[in-house]
C-alpha cells in the first residue's frame, strides 16, 4: 500500500509525466486529423476507421499512444535508478519486487485512461476533419454496425444511428462492426506496452536503453518467430497467422485487428480468445519473469 | 547500538582489499567519526554495512542485520551522496520540488505528509519547499538528504562525508544537529575525511587507512595524539626571541627565514614575552599541525576493545628533510631539543586561515577574522570543556603547555563574543547558499 502510494506521488509531481500525457493526446489527434482530411470521399469502411482512430502511422513500430506509455514506464523506472529515493530501503529483496509490482499496476490503469483520452479525442477530431464527401458507414446503414451496439439500439427503440441527435454523430466512428473490439484490443496494447516499458528499462537500468529495446521489440519478435517456424519447416499456422500476423512490426501491433479478411476474423470472439490473450501478454510476462530473476542478483533497482 | 564485525570487501580478485577486517563498535548518545583519506574504505565500509555491497562481515543494528531490519526507515536514517560526485551530489530528480520530494518519500517510508512538512522547517528548507530541486546549492541538497533520511524519526543516522563541499555555514548547521541528535540518545556515525572535522563533529574517532582500522579512540586521546597547536610568529628579531622561548621551555622550530613555530606556548605568553623583552612582532597566530597518520600494520588486531596497538610513523622522515634547511651561521636560532623530548613533525601544516575547520577549531588572529568567519555553537564548546582540563600534557617538563583542547575553548569562545546571532539553532536563513 505504502509503496502504491509512494509511486503514485512520483508519477504526479514530475513534469515530464503530464508534458508526456499532453504531448501523446495532442500529437494523437492531430495525426489522426490529418489522416482524415486526406480520406478519398466515398462510404468509411470499419477498419479505416479504427486506423483512423488509432493514429496509425506506419513510420512508427508502436501507436503513438503505446509509445507513449511505453516511455512513460521506462522513465518511472529510469528515474528510481537515477535518483533513487531511499536507496539503502531498497536491499531487501521483496521490497524492490514489491516496488516494481507497484509501478506495474500504476503505469497499467494510467496507460488504459490515456487510450480511452486519446480514443475520445481522436473520435472528436477525425469527426471534425473528415472532408463533407465521406461517409461513415456504420451512420448510413444500420446494417454495419457491431452486433451489441446494435442490440443496444434496438432496445432503445430506436432503429439506427441516425435516429439519435446531431451531437452523437461521432458515435458512429466507433459503432462499426468489429470496431469496438478492435479499439479495446488497441487499449489492452498500451497497456502492455507500457508494462513492457517499466520490464525493459528494469532489465537495463536505464529508461533510453529500454525505451529503445520496446521499439524494437516488435521487429524482433517477428522475425524471431518466422525464423523459428522456417527452421521446423512448418508453413505459419493459420490460427497464429490470424493473431500474429507478423508481417512487419506496424502488423503485428495490430494488423489483426484490421485490414482484409482478417479484420473480420478477429471481431467479437477473437478477442476473448485465450490464445490472443496469451500471445498478446507472453511478451510482458516472459520480460516480468526475466526482471524478477535479475533483481534476485541486484542490490538496488 | 551498532556492532560491525570483520567487515571485508575485495573489489578484484588479487586487488588490495578496499576494507580488510574492519570491526568497530558505535555506541548510542555519541557521534562516532569514521576518518581516513581518499580512498581509505570508508563509504565502502558504510556501504558494506548497509549491504549495499557484495562483501564480507555483518553488521547488527540492534541485533538484527539492515536487509532484516522490519521497517529500516525507522531505525536506520542513512545520507549517502545521490548521483553526482562531491558537492554536486543532488538529493532528488531536478525536476521536482523540495516538498514533493519529501512528501513521496514520507509515503514510502509509510508517515505522514504532515511529517514532511515538519522536517522542512527543521531542516530550514520551509522557505524554499516549493522551489524546484535544480536550484538548490549542495548545502540545500545535503539538507533536504538529512530531511529524508530522517522521515522515519529513526534512532540511528548513518551518514556518507554529510558535510563535504559544503559551505563553512553549512557545515555548523550540521555539526550542531549532529551533536544535538546524539545527544538526545540517538546514534551517529558519519565518515569525514578531515581529522579537524572529526575532532570538532565526533566523541570517538575511528581512523581508517586503506581499508584497515588504525586506531579507536576518544576524541580527547585523538586531539592528543593527532592534532597539535602551534603558534606561528614572524619579525625582525627572532633569533632572540628563540633564545627566550626556549629558556621558558617551548619547543621552537624556524618556519620560513623570518618566522618561527611555537609548540608549548600560549600565544598570549609569547607575546608577552616579546612585549617585555622589546622585540618587535609582526605576526602571531595559532594554527594546527596536523600529525601524519598512523599507517596500518599487518595483522590489525581486533578494534573490539576500543584500544589498538598503533604504528606510529617514524618521524625522522619528515625531521630530516628539515634540518638541512637551518643554517649553521645562525645557531642562537637552532632549536635546542632537549633529549628525550618528542619534538613536533613539521608535517603537514594547516594554516589557520585556509581551512574552515580549523577556523573553528582554533580561531585566527583578531586581524584574519573575517566577517563572515563562522562562529561556534557554545554548547559545542562546553560540552567536553570540564572534563578535559586536566588534560595530559605531552611532555613533563612544559607545565604551562595547553592541549588543543584548551585552545579550543579559549579561542572559540573568544570568537563568538559577538553580538552576531551565529547560533545554527537560530532561525537564519539558508537560502543564500
Amino acid at each position: 500500500m505504502r509503496v502504491l502510494a509512494y509511486e503514485l506521488r512520483r508519477l504526479r509531481g514530475l513534469r515530464s509525466t503530464w508534458l508526456l500525457l499532453a504531448a501523446v493526446l495532442v500529437g494523437d489527434a492531430a495525426v489522426a486529423a490529418v489522416l482524415a482530411s486526406q480520406t478519398p470521399s466515398g462510404p468509411l469502411a470499419a477498419p479505416a476507421g479504427v486506423r483512423l482512430l488509432t493514429a496509425a502511422v506506419p513510420l512508427i513500430p508502436l501507436p503513438f499512444a503505446a509509445l507513449g506509455t511505453g516511455v512513460l514506464g521506462a522513465l518511472s523506472y529510469g528515474h528510481e535508478v537515477r535518483h533513487p529515493g531511499l536507496p539503502a530501503s531498497q536491499v531487501a529483496y521483496p521490497r524492490r519486487v514489491r516496488l516494481l509490482l507497484a509501478k506495474l499496476l500504476v503505469v497499467g490503469p494510467v496507460a488504459a485512461l490515456l487510450a480511452l483520452a486519446t480514443l475520445l479525442l481522436d473520435t472528436v477530431a477525425v469527426h471534425l476533419a473528415l472532408p463533407a464527401g465521406v461517409t461513415v458507414a456504420a451512420r448510413a446503414e444500420p446494417g454495419a454496425l457491431s452486433a451489441r451496439v446494435s442490440e443496444a439500439l434496438g432496445g432503445a427503440g430506436l432503429s439506427g444511428l441516425d435516429d439519435l441527435p446531431g451531437a452523437f454523430a461521432p458515435v458512429a466512428l466507433v459503432a462499426g462492426h468489429g470496431v469496438p473490439a478492435a479499439l479495446l484490443a488497441f487499449v489492452l496494447l498500451t497497456v502492455v506496452a507500457a508494462w513492457t516499458g517499466v520490464l525493459t528499462a528494469s532489465l537495463t537500468r536505464s529508461a533510453a536503453a529500454g525505451v529503445l529495446l520496446l521499439c524494437a521489440l516488435p521487429p524482433l519478435l517477428e522475425s524471431g518467430v518466422a525464423l523459428l517456424l522456417r527452421r521446423t519447416g512448418r508453413p505459419w499456422p493459420g490460427r497464429a497467422a490470424e493473431l500474429l500476423p507478423f508481417q512487419s512490426g506496424i502488423e503485428w501491433a495490430y494488423g489483426w485487428v484490421y485490414g482484409g479478411t482478417r479484420g473480420a476474423a478477429a471481431g467479437g470472439a477473437a478477442l476473448t480468445d485465450p490464445a490472443l490473450l496469451a500471445a498478446v501478454a507472453a511478451p510482458a510476462a516472459l520480460l516480468l519473469l526475466a526482471a524478477l530473476l535479475v533483481q534476485a542478483r541486484r542490490r538496488a533497482l | 547500538m551498532i556492532q560491525s564485525t570483520g567487515l571485508t570487501k575485495v573489489y578484484r580478485k588479487g586487488a588490495p582489499p578496499a576494507v580488510l577486517d574492519l570491526t568497530f563498535d558505535v555506541r548510542p548518545g555519541m557521534v562516532t567519526a569514521l576518518l581516513g583519506a581518499e580512498e581509505a574504505g570508508k563509504t565502502t565500509a558504510l556501504r558494506l554495512m548497509l549491504e549495499l555491497e557484495r562483501g564480507q562481515g555483518v553488521t547488527l543494528f540492534g541485533g538484527r542485520t539492515y536487509r532484516r531490519l522490519r521497517r529500516p526507515e525507522r531505525e536506520v536514517g542513512v545520507l549517502l551522496p545521490g548521483p553526482g560526485e562531491g558537492a554536486v551530489a543532488v538529493a532528488g530528480h531536478p525536476g521536482r520540488t523540495a516538498r514533493g520530494h519529501l512528501r513521496m518519500l514520507a509515503a514510502a517510508v509509510g508517515v505522514p505528509a504532515r511529517r514532511a512538512d515538519e522536517l522542512l522547517e527543521q531542516t530550514r528548507l520551509a522557505a524554499v519547499a516549493g522551489q524546484r530541486l535544480r536550484t538548490f546549492s549542495p548545502g540545500m541538497h545535503r539538507r533536504l538528504a538529512l530531511a529524508a533520511a530522517l522521515l522515519g524519526d529513526p534512532s540511528t543516522l548513518l551518514l556518507d562525508a554529510p558535510t563535504e563541499g559544503l559551505s563553512p555555514r553549512n557545515v555548523e548547521w550540521f555539526h550542531s544537529f549532529l551533536r544535538s541528535f546524539a545527544v538526545a540518545g540517538g546514534t551517529v556515525l558519519a565518515t569525514t575525511r578531515t581529522p579537524q572535522e572529526a575532532a570538532q563533529l565526533a566523541d570517538r574517532v575511528i581512523t581508517l587507512d586503506r581499508g584497515r582500522l588504525v586506531a579507536d579512540q576518544p576524541v580527547t586521546e585523538f586531539r592528543r595524539t593527532r592534532l597539535s597547536p602551534e603558534v606561528a610568529v614572524r619579525g625582525p628579531q627572532m633569533a632572540r626571541l628563540a633564545d627566550l622561548l626556549v629558556s621558558q621551555g617551548a619547543e621552537v622550530r624556524r618556519d620560513g627565514s623570518v618566522g618561527l613555530a611555537v609548540a608549548g606556548l600560549d600565544r598570549t605568553e609569547i607575546g608577552e614575552l616579546a612585549y617585555r623583552n622589546g622585540i618587535l612582532l609582526h605576526e602571531l597566530a595559532d594554527r594546527v599541525v596536523e600529525q601524519p597518520v598512523p599507517r596500518a600494520a599487518l595483522p590489525v588486531a581486533s578494534g573490539r576493545s576500543g584500544h589498538l596497538r598503533v604504528q606510529h610513523a617514524a618521524p625522522s622522515k619528515e625531521q630530516s628533510g628539515e634540518q638541512p634547511e637551518e643554517q649553521p651561521g645562525q645557531p642562537s636560532e637552532e632549536p635546542r631539543r632537549e633529549p628525550g623530548r618528542p619534538s613536533a613533525p613539521a608535517l603537514p601544516v594547516v594554516p589557520v586561515a585556509a581551512v574552515g575547520g580549523a577556523r573553528a577549531l582554533l580561531g585566527a588572529t583578531p586581524r584574519r577574522e573575517e566577517p563572515a568567519a563562522p562562529a561556534v555553537g557554545v554548547e559545542r564548546l562546553f560540552r567536553d570543556g570540564p572534563g578535559e582540563r586536566p588534560h595530559p600534557v605531552r611532555s613533563g617538563a612544559v607545565g604551562r603547555r595547553t592541549s588543543a583542547a584548551d585552545l579550543l575553548t579559549d579561542d572559540t569562545v573568544r570568537l563568538s563574543r559577538p553580538a552576531r546571532p551565529a547560533l545554527p539553532t537560530t532561525p537564519d536563513d539558508h537560502r543564500s547558499e
